[in-house]
């Protein structure tokens, strides 16, 4: 049965002993444990800053040699022809009543399951021709880096065991996007704006956006941008709308 | 359940007509197996439940009642409901409703019938199951004091008597047994709870109640201690070879308490078996078996080998903060993006620099323009022409020889009339307004779309 330990001329039971141990023990663990993550994180500050900082140099030098390149053509004489636009942004603009199956089907390829639901996408072949047979309920244009960031800050959620949870800390990113070197929300805007390696992979961890409708209204959905509606591509001018609709 | 040899002894309690013979004070009996069987309460109360309507009399109405009237309905049109009424006249009971449960006299709604199911099958196994449930729940003492009985003052459970009790012939000895072995204030009890039964049954042949007391189990055919002890208020009398459920557990509830004698004791083994010997007297019946061999929870929970295995318990669940909107928050943008506070520093101070320095631009432009024009209506009608005449000179000459635009010491030949002062002042201003015109004619150049037409290049003069 029980052997008593004596203990300060009262007897202890061995159990309660034992329980006590391990409650030491654990508590040491944990503490250890709490430890090394602190130092962890203190570290990924640095690299996270440091990546930041990169960032803003690299965007700031795209577009002043944009600029450049712009003005030396013109100088020369010639044209600089903007390189074709890498990323879009597509929002949905109608309704889920009365559509056709297969447009349906390809919006819901697209994630785009709502009214006003919005999601980045890379351009190619493929996502051009879907995008070309649900124009009539799509709008969709080339973001700028304002669009992207705001986007994510502001309205940024992301897929974690199938499951829409906020981004309110860069753990959250590292956990899901750690391993293709995404860590932090700054990698995760850099990587979507600059159609990077890992683009699916951090653009399907990104929950669909979902946008308040537009303040100052759409024009008219039913026709297409360029005859004064608002489907289709209407290419840098989806910035405008986004800022309204964010 | 470890081997038979570890079978705890139980003592056999020496009753004073004992013999002296046996050297130990303390005979001592292993505990059969049946009493480490699991107790199952469940079983219990199901079997009792059914065993206790075997002993049932049919009960029912006579089959004739309410049917001794020929009673027929009077149909509809003489204003009065349609039951059945007895025929006839000249009695208060003619014209009276007959037959239908509602009526005064008339037969009742289901009349009970003697072909009621009244006795109730029990699987064999299941009534055994039962039987050696209860056996076991007699040998816990916190159940047995549950179940009222008064056994502060019994030495051990189970109580097992030494032989010397079968033989006990007078009902005043069997109460000294009783006193001796501390099982006095349970047939106490017993005796002093006899009373009128509450309720109709005392009209019915069951007028009196009590407790119950001990159950006194023997071994021996034709023991005299049945006549000894039947008497006794409260005490009941067992052989062990029949044990009756509805004694062991009266009312479906476990824990009787059992007074055993040695030989019944020793023979509990033989009639129920072993967890692994077959019973000698039930043909093929084995103890059953626990669901649980260790039933000790807390034990198992900690145990080694459980808590080895076991994480530590999560005290703070982790509740998901509240978004907040980084680009209006701060501090929240700082937990995100760490760079943030300098870009915006850096920003600011970027802003501002560029405020100045447009200021500066526009205040140089501006400013020297008005000093000339001061100095200028300061002059003399007289000066002031050929100030004027310098003036325009210096700018056309500059214009024409751009090579030597910024020779800091190129010379017009001046008139006397001005100073020093005044002709370097001048050609400041004209070096500065040519300059600036250059630059903008260069920007003009750059952002306009004029490129395109040759001619107009050719007039600017602009190439590289």
């Amino acid at each position: 049965m029980c052997r008593m330990a004596e203990k300060g001329g009262q007897i202890v039971p061995e159990s309660v002993l034992k329980k006590q141990k391990r409650t030491e023990e654990w508590a040491l663990a944990k503490k250890q444990e709490v430890a090394a993550l602190k130092e962890k994180k203190s570290a990924n500050r640095k690299l996270i800053y440091n990546r930041a900082k990169e960032y803003a140099k690299e965007y700031a030098a795209q577009e002043r040699e944009l600029i450049q390149l712009k003005r030396e053509a013109r100088l020369k004489g010639g044209f600089y022809v903007n390189p074709e636009a890498k990323l879009l942004f597509i929002i949905r603009i109608r309704g889920i009543n009365a559509m056709h199956p297969t447009t349906k089907k390809i919006l819901q390829l697209l994630r785009l399951r709502q009214i006003f639901n919005g999601v980045f996408l890379k351009v190619n072949k493929a996502t051009v021709n879907m995008l070309h047979r649900v124009e009539p309920y799509v709008t969709f244009g080339y973001p700028n880096l304002k669009s992207v960031r705001e986007l994510i800050y502001k309205r940024g959620f992301g897929k974690v065991n199938k499951q829409r949870i906020a981004l309110t800390d860069n753990s959250i990113i590292e956990q899901t996007l750690g391993k293709h070197g995404i860590i932090c929300i700054e990698d995760l805007i850099h990587e979507i704006l600059t159609v990077g390696p890992h683009f699916k992979e951090a653009n399907n961890f990104l929950w669909p956006f979902q946008l308040s409708a537009p303040l100052g209204g759409l024009e008219r959905k039913r026709n297409h941008y360029v005859e004064g509606g608002d489907a289709g591509n209407r290419e840098d001018y989806i910035n405008e709308l986004i800022r309204r609709m964010n | 359940m470890s081997a038979a040899a570890a079978r705890p002894l139980v003592t056999v309690q020496s009753l004073e007509s004992d013999m002296a013979t046996d050297g130990a004070a303390a005979n001592s009996v292993p505990l059969p197996d049946v009493m480490r069987a699991a107790i199952r309460p469940d079983i219990v109360t199901f079997v009792h439940g059914q065993i206790s309507k075997n002993a049932r009399q049919p009960y029912a109405v006579s089959n004739r009642a309410g049917h001794q009237t020929s009673a027929e309905s009077w149909g509809t049109g003489r204003a009065v409901s349609r039951i059945p009424r007895v025929a006839g006249g000249g009695t208060h009971r003619a014209g009276q409703g007959a037959f239908g449960n509602m009526c005064r006299g008339g037969r009742m709604f289901a009349p009970t019938k003697i072909w009621r199911r009244w006795h109730r099958q029990v699987n064999v196994t299941q009534k055994r199951h039962a039987v050696v449930s209860a056996i076991a729940a007699s040998a816990v003492p916190s159940l047995v004091l549950a179940r009222g009985h008064k056994i502060e003052e019994v030495p051990e459970l189970p109580l097992v008597v030494s032989d010397a009790a079968e033989a006990v012939e007078k009902t005043s000895a069997a109460l000294k047994v009783l006193k001796q072995i501390g099982a006095h204030p349970d047939a106490e009890k017993a005796k002093d709870s006899q009373a009128i039964r509450a309720g109709k049954g005392k009209a019915r042949n069951r007028r009196y109640v009590s407790r119950k007391g001990p159950l006194v189990v023997y071994g021996n055919e034709g023991a005299k201690l049945v006549k000894a002890f039947r008497n006794i208020p409260g005490v009941e009398i067992a052989h062990v070879s029949r044990l009756n459920l509805l004694k062991l557990a009266p009312g479906g509830h476990l824990g009787r308490f059992v007074i055993w004698t040695k030989y019944a004791f020793e023979k509990l083994d033989s009639i129920y078996g072993t967890f692994d010997k077959v019973s000698e007297k039930k043909n093929g019946y084995v103890l059953p078996r626990a669901k649980m061999i260790n039933a000790d929870l807390a034990r198992i929970i900690n145990s080694d080998e459980v808590q080895s295995v076991v994480k530590p318990i999560k005290k703070e669940v982790k509740k998901a903060p509240l978004k907040k909107n980084p680009l209006k928050n701060l501090n929240v943008m700082l937990k995100l993006n760490p760079y943030a506070k300098a870009a915006k520093r850096m920003a600011l101070l970027a802003e501002a620099q560029r405020v100045k320095a447009k200021q500066d631009k526009l205040d140089k432009k501006r400013k020297p323009i008005t000093k000339i024009i001061t100095y200028f209506c300061c002059l003399s009608m007289h000066l002031r022409f050929w100030v004027y005449l310098y003036f325009i000179g210096s700018l056309l000459l500059v214009s024409q020889s751009r090579a030597s635009l910024m020779q800091p010491g190129w010379k017009l030949p001046c008139p006397v009339y001005l100073s020093h002062s005044v002709i370097c002042l001048l050609q400041e201003e004209a070096s500065a307004i040519n300059s600036a015109s250059k630059s903008w004619y260069k920007t003009m150049i750059s952002d306009s779309d004029y490129t395109e037409f040759e001619n107009f290049t050719k007039w600017l003069g602009a190439s590289q």
